[in-house]
């Protein structure tokens, strides 16, 4: 049933093709506008995810990771002194002007840390010694984001904010949400490159002691004043909630995404819909001969699903095309295994529910109606 | 030549029988009587034509017996067994294990070679056949197509694309061929050459053969002839065939 499936589909090969064409265009929409969207969603909580920290504390009411409210020392140690912290550093997340190697300025996002951090420090090191971090006016920035900063090896020097900044060290791929290049730095240097008061920082990442668990220590740190206080799945949760949720982001992406599925849906039924008009009269025939309506269904959902495995196998190379042409504007396309076998799925879903108009039709039609001239 | 009575004396049990068959259409002022009272039996190894002008009811008349319609009133039987009231979902089986049916448009798949078109019957009527294919190539060679079995539709002459038609009713084994004029799209030498098939499906393997027919050419291959008019089976002539006695 297969093969005759795939042949009464394939011989008109123009709407063939033209179905192929729809589901592939939806196959690569959703694929591309949800990677961007996990591409986004990874970079809005990179740090945290990348961090070996069990709670993150923050200011009270501090809604967006990138504009977390600033805190200052006494926060720290209280925090620090609170039974079942193991150990607490903190950290500084605020934004900077680069400037550039031929005079223009650079928004940066400055990732301020305590000298000899162990909770969070720069992964992905591809050139120079990250242990030089806590020298005063050493930065590590990312060779990604070379096109922005004029930044391609170590030891090139710059200002931020006016204050000296040597490069020690690159990382490659660590990208921030705001598309502000990240320069990572220490505690102080980070304050004068965002012109932070000298005892202002806007984290402190906490160890639990060993047997203390991060939810409770959590809700323990939370109930000192002026300050809240999250695991880190609960700290990353938020971090990409607010992009998604608060700023409509999630919606733009999820929108287009279900475009690309209504494209999709509309132009395999209209396909698959003609060809069962086109062959009523066989299907009539095969009717009044005693075929069961599950068997001609059969039949349309087998192209319902051929339709499918073509256009998400085009699809797919489309969107891996796309992926490949979006590095180069600096975009995250995460085609994650969850993402890709969850977009097959879709797809069969997609184009079966696509092929209910012509099922309806199958199952009304009369078998007398073979005698209708 | 033809001769005139009621109901032949016939040789066999029917396969297939209409008793006191009526069919109305619509209700009301619309009201519609297609088929009023027929009384009409197949016997297997014979050639039934059924004629009658356009509109007279002939369509119906082969629907019905087709199972692919309810009369209004009036039974069905098929071997004997009162179909008619059965439910509707219970009757693809009996019209697969009794009925093959051929059309004046062939009614074939483009796509598909003579062979797939013939299997994919098959299939369709025993979704667990195994030999689909041997036995498509089977019909067709007894149709004379043996060697244009991988041929599509648009590659055969009517009169083949007619006998892929007739080896596809053939799927199954049905104990009745239903044809809707056949041959009416065909030219007359292969009008009479599918007709001669039809014939010797019928005189060789005691299948009933029931022809929709404006042709009263094709009577030389018939045993009977029902004649319709407004909804009326007027008679079942006899046709004696000289050659046969």
């Amino acid at each position: 049933m297969w093969t005759l499936a795939r042949k009464i589909l394939l011989h008109d090969r123009i709407k063939f093709t033209v179905a192929a064409a729809g589901v592939s265009i939806s196959v690569m929409l959703v694929l591309v506008q949800i990677g961007l969207y996990l591409g986004f969603m990874q970079n809005a909580s990179n740090l945290i995810d990348h961090s070996t920290a069990d709670v993150w504390v923050t200011g009270e009411g501090s809604e967006n990771f990138d504009f977390s409210a600033p805190i200052d020392e006494r926060a720290f140690y209280k925090v620090a002194s609170t039974a079942g912290v193991a150990r607490a550093e903190r950290m500084l997340l605020g934004f900077g002007q680069f400037r550039l190697a031929d005079g223009g300025t650079q928004g940066v996002q400055v990732i301020g840390l305590d000298p000899g951090a162990r909770l969070l420090r720069p992964w992905h090191v591809v050139a120079g010694d990250v242990r030089r971090l806590g020298e005063p006016g050493a930065i590590v920035t990312d060779i990604t984001e070379a096109p922005k900063l004029k930044v391609h090896r170590v030891g090139e020097r710059r200002e931020i904010f006016g204050a000296r900044a040597e490069v020690v060290a690159l990382t490659s791929g660590i990208r921030s949400f705001t598309t502000s290049p990240f320069v990572w730095t220490d505690l102080d240097s980070a304050r004068a490159y965002t012109l932070y008061p000298a005892d202002r920082f806007n984290f402190v990442m906490v160890e639990a002691a060993p047997g203390v668990s991060p939810e409770a220590l959590a809700r323990r740190l939370s109930a000192l004043p002026n300050l809240d206080a999250y695991t880190t799945p609960q700290m990353s949760g938020r971090a990409q909630h607010y992009w998604s949720a608060r700023t409509g982001v999630g919606a733009g992406f999820f929108t287009t995404a279900a475009l690309g599925i209504i494209v999709g849906l509309v132009v395999v039924g209209q396909i698959l819909y003609n060809g069962t008009l086109e062959h009523l009269k066989e299907y009539g025939t095969l009717k009044a001969m005693g075929a069961r309506n599950s068997a001609i269904l059969r039949v349309i959902v087998y192209q319902a699903l051929i339709s499918a495995l073509v256009g998400f196998v085009l699809g797919g190379g489309l969107a891996l095309l796309a992926q490949h042409a979006m590095v180069a504007a600096n975009l995250t396309v995460k085609l994650t295994p969850a993402l890709v076998v969850g977009t097959a799925i879709l797809t069969a879903v997609m184009c079966c529910a696509a092929a209910l108009l012509s099922v309806v039709k199958v199952l009304r039609l009369d078998p007398a109606s073979v005698f209708k001239g | 030549m033809p001769t005139t009575s009621p109901i032949p004396s016939p040789i066999a049990s029917p396969i297939a029988s209409l008793a006191g068959v009526t069919k109305i259409y619509g209700d009301g002022d619309t009201q519609v009587t297609a088929l009023a009272d027929a009384d009409l039996s197949v016997y297997p190894g014979e050639i039934l034509l059924i004629e009658g002008p356009s509109g007279s009811g002939k369509t119906t008349l082969i629907s019905i017996l087709g199972l692919l319609m309810r009369p209004t009133r009036g039974d069905v039987f098929i071997r004997g067994e009162r179909v008619s009231a059965l439910r509707e979902r219970d009757l693809p089986p009996i019209r697969a294990g009794a009925f093959g049916f051929v059309f004046q448009g062939f009614n074939l798949f483009p796509a598909l070679t003579a062979q797939e078109n013939v299997a994919i019957a098959i299939k369709m009527k025993h979704p667990r056949a195994r030999n689909a294919d041997a036995e498509a190539r089977r019909l067709l060679a007894a149709v004379g197509l043996a060697n244009r079995m991988h041929h599509k539709p648009a590659d055969l002459s009517g009169g083949q694309k007619q006998r892929v038609a007739i080896a596809r009713a053939l799927a199954g084994d049905p104990a009745i061929i239903v044809g809707d004029e056949p041959t009416a799209a065909l030219d007359t030498k292969t009008a009479l050459d599918v007709m001669a098939l039809m014939r010797s499906l019928a005189s060789e393997h005691g299948r009933a053969v029931v022809v929709v027919t404006h042709d009263p050419r094709l009577e030389r291959f018939a045993d009977r002839v029902a004649r319709v008019e407004d909804g009326r089976v007027i008679a079942v002539d006899t046709i004696s065939h000289p050659h046969a006695a």
